[in-house]
């Protein structure tokens, strides 16, 4: 197939698809580190970040100067969305370095005028005392590590985020989370801050956010990405709404290594309701409802790790960790959920646990076996949260 | 002045600068600093036509 035999929208569909998998092997090859799917000439490259390998080994990004000014710009399209203004001072709580999570953050804040402060190496505790000594506006992080920030600063320093600091806008990314109900209103509730989504990949660029009217949803940027929702066993487009499908994404500008047709294995869903903030780019209800590679079967049932974390963050006897592991016992499949009780909840273990179980098989159709576990003694994470654990694939169940 | 020839105005300015840029990059090979400002300009000047797609949607 050539470039110029592609022409129409339809016609896009003949292009053979992109899976992270296949960028793996073609970098093993010439030119060092990237193969030929190197697009310009290597002296081209500006920029070098990484995935974060949270499906396996990472795939190295190369970026050329104007790629690294387009992620930007996709950045600054879906700040202004959320409401940044030159006014607000942005924090950003995260450790630079080959991972790209919100480095284009960083720039595009810069470019639409903000006043950019790098959180960089600083622990998290002393994240907070800057935030708070620079009287910061908003800031960029994980759900989890915007939990956790909380956390910290209220056992830790005494201070409560939605009373001592002044973070009114939160915009996260890397996981889910933010469009998860119970864990939207945990973040809103405790930093007293409106909470926005955003999605996107290394590969690919911030393809998706939330706006300011927070419609339930996000925006796909219609200006500088080609979204197709596809069905997942047949692999028929899908363009009818509410109708689930796997997204399907091309990044317009990317030069250095493009994906076109990047198979994202994100589940979406077109919403039929045009949004209040007036932008016509579709709309995904829910935002990323799922994983094609998490949505797995358990029992003959199709269960996906959101459900559950929107069924433990609406307990506030809870802390905001769980962990969920599946594994074979004999033939039958098994599900272990563990929860923290909150710090000083004072509630009964048991009561709690009865009526999570009752919650759970409501939501998901499926029992659990609950384990509550002290306060704290749950992992933390600061970036990518390795919540759900499906021992069966691995055969060491 | 209302908004569509605007935009087309804005576009056909938008070119010249381009035309501008690109004329002093293919010039400017010899003269390093210049070169790699050039390059960014040029980067920032696809950016320009890019927001302006996003507004004529």
């Amino acid at each position: 197939m050539e470039p110029d035999e592609i022409k129409s929208l339809e016609q896009v569909r003949l292009v053979p698809k992109v899976e992270k998998s296949m960028l793996r092997p073609i970098q093993s090859k010439d030119p060092f580190p990237y193969g030929d799917a190197l697009c310009v000439p290597l002296d081209e490259v500006t920029e070098f970040h990484q995935t974060s390998g949270t499906t396996g080994q990472p795939v190295y990004q190369p970026d050329t100067w104007q790629d690294w000014e387009w992620f930007s710009e996709c950045w600054a399209t879906l700040l202004w969305a959320q409401g940044y203004r030159p006014h607000d001072r942005v924090f950003l709580p995260f450790g630079y370095n080959v991972f790209v999570a919100f480095w284009t953050g960083h720039y595009a804040s810069e470019k639409i005028g903000c006043e950019t402060v790098p959180g960089g190496v600083l622990d998290t505790q002393a994240r907070i005392l800057k935030m708070q000594e620079l009287r910061a506006t908003a800031m960029m992080a994980t759900p989890t590590y915007v939990l956790g920030m909380a956390d910290a600063a209220q056992r830790k320093l005494g201070i409560d985020p939605a009373k001592d600091l002044f973070v009114r806008r939160i915009t996260c990314a890397g996981e889910p989370g933010a469009l998860i109900p119970s864990t939207k209103e945990r973040m809103e509730k405790l930093w007293g801050a409106k909470v926005f989504d955003h999605a996107g990949a290394t590969e690919i660029g911030a393809w998706g956010f939330e706006c300011e009217a927070q419609p339930g949803g996000m925006h796909v940027n219609e200006a500088m990405f080609l979204a197709e929702v596809e069905d997942p066993e047949t692999g028929d487009l899908i363009t009818e709404p509410n109708k689930s499908g796997k997204l399907v994404i091309s990044a317009l500008d990317r030069l250095a290594q493009p994906c076109i047709r990047f198979d994202s294995k994100d589940i979406v869903q077109m919403s039929p309701d045009q949004c209040p903030c007036g932008r016509t780019y579709k709309v995904f209800k829910g935002g990323v409802i799922g994983r094609a590679d998490d949505i797995t079967k358990v029992k003959g049932v199709l269960l996906a790790p959101s459900a559950i974390e929107d069924v433990v963050r609406s307990f506030p006897g809870l802390s905001h960790e769980y962990e969920v592991v599946v594994e074979k016992r004999g033939d039958m499949d098994h599900i272990t959920l563990k929860v923290e009780l909150a710090e000083g909840s004072g509630q009964d273990a048991s009561s709690i646990t009865e009526k999570l179980k009752t919650e759970l098989r409501f939501k998901t159709n499926l029992g659990y076996e609950i384990q509550t576990h002290p306060y704290g003694s749950l992992p933390r994470y600061e970036v990518k949260a390795k919540r759900f654990k499906d021992l069966r694939k691995r055969g060491d169940a | 002045m209302t908004r569509q020839p605007a935009l087309t105005e804005i576009a056909a300015q938008v070119d010249q600068l381009h035309r501008i840029a690109q004329e002093l990059y293919d010039r400017s090979e010899d003269f390093p600093a210049l070169n790699r400002n050039l390059k960014r300009i040029l980067a920032s000047i696809h950016m320009l036509r890019i927001n302006l797609e996003e507004d004529a949607d």
